[in-house]
């Protein structure tokens, strides 16, 4: 697990963010979300969606700003870094592109605030699945889904323009 | 003080800009202030509306492949704009470096330049404070041109308003450097052949060079 400070809203505390593979009970949490269950506190974010951790960083950003201006658009700041991760406005549709489906082996976990070492014992309570480190998750970035999801350029080719491309559309998407 | 860690790099009549750390990397924050002249409601109103601009311009930039800044995030509440920082010079510094005066080098900058803004009337955005200070050189090999400051600009599809924007950038170019008027044409010539409508606004330019920036010479 790694934990990164919210520079923009520094009161919030840090982000803490764990990958998993060999995950066995994504179907499970999934109900969990659904039934918005208040015990399961950490987001779960499908893995291969994510290009860069920098992506998932200012999601959760997002999400904390809006917290502090009490403007969530969804019901729990968790979710909320899970929309934050989609192009639209349309919620169901963001928290299932990017939210763990019935099929998914390899997750990132991610909690805002708290005290580092109960936030990873939380986590490894709630994720049946192996710990793991981002760079060990890299090779299963699904490209060809986030090209269509953000209907990124086909001249857009470099990783850091794709990322670029995909931070931006993020960033416009509240801004009417 | 809204920006946390951030230094001042810049302050300006509309806004303050600072780097500050941002998940992980540097970033460019762009805070507009308030106004204390004018009333709360009109000032959160004009702020809030400029912000949401000038983000909305750098997007539509990124998304025709124009060489802007990156927008990370907006926050409409702070009157906040985090973008990415570009590494390398202005246009403004460049040209008065050894590097950067050599005959060569000033060729490949027009072109740059000429292209840039071609592409971004392509798509009908005004920049409407163009100088070599808002133009970056981004510090790598393709050493391409960066547009920067977007926050006087809007999208029009209007002949005359890419005219004044170009002959913005002509006066600019002859205050600040002296005898560059062949660079000058260098750069209609690229910008000639990269804006479709190059022909109807370089016509335009011509007037607009004969009256100045203001159409009506009334109030």
């Amino acid at each position: 697990m790694e934990s990164f400070p919210i520079e923009a809203v520094p009161e919030a505390g840090l982000v803490h963010i764990a990958c998993y593979t060999g995950v066995n009970n994504a179907s499970a949490l999934k109900e969990r979300l659904q039934a918005q269950d208040k015990t399961l506190a950490i987001g779960l974010v499908e893995s291969n969606l994510i290009l860069d951790m920098f992506q998932l960083l200012v999601a959760a950003t997002k999400a904390a700003l809006d917290e502090r201006a009490g403007k969530l658009r969804t019901n729990s700041v968790n979710a909320e870094i899970v929309y934050n991760l989609s192009p639209t406005n349309n919620i169901a549709e963001s928290l299932r592109r990017f939210g763990i489906s019935d099929s998914t082996t390899s997750l990132m976990a991610i909690s805002i605030g708290g005290e580092a070492a109960a936030v990873l014992e939380e986590m490894n309570k709630t994720v049946d699945g192996t710990l793991t480190s981002f760079s060990d998750l890299e090779q299963g970035t699904d490209l060809a889904t986030l090209r269509k999801y953000f209907k990124i350029d086909p001249k857009v080719t470099d990783k850091a323009q794709v990322l670029d491309w995909i931070i931006g559309a993020m960033a416009m998407k509240n801004v009417l | 003080m809204a920006v946390h860690q951030g230094t001042l790099i810049k302050q300006g009549a509309e806004a303050r800009v600072y780097i500050a750390p941002f998940c992980g990397r540097k970033a460019i924050v762009k805070e507009r202030f308030a106004k204390a002249y004018r009333h709360p409601a009109l000032d959160k109103k004009l702020t809030s509306r400029r912000v949401t601009q000038e983000a909305r311009c750098l997007n539509r930039c990124q998304k025709a492949l124009i060489d802007t800044p990156t927008v990370y995030m907006v926050d409409v509440a702070s009157s906040l704009i985090y973008m990415e920082l570009i590494d390398g010079l202005s246009v403004r510094e460049y040209m008065e470096t050894d590097e950067g005066s050599t005959q060569a080098a000033r060729t490949h900058i027009a072109e740059e330049i000429g292209r840039a803004l071609g592409k971004m009337h392509n798509i009908d955005v005004v920049h409407g404070d163009l100088t070599t200070s808002n133009l970056l050189m981004r510090n790598n090999d393709s050493k391409s041109v960066v547009l920067i400051d977007f926050g006087l600009s809007y999208v029009s599809n209007l002949v005359e308003d890419k005219a004044v924007d170009l002959y913005v950038l002509e006066r600019a170019f002859s205050s600040t450097h002296p005898n560059t008027e062949v660079m000058f044409e260098q750069i209609l010539a690229s910008y000639g052949t990269s804006c479709k409508a190059s022909k109807q606004i370089l016509k335009k330019l011509e007037e607009v060079r004969l009256r100045g920036r203001k159409r009506s010479m009334l109030g």
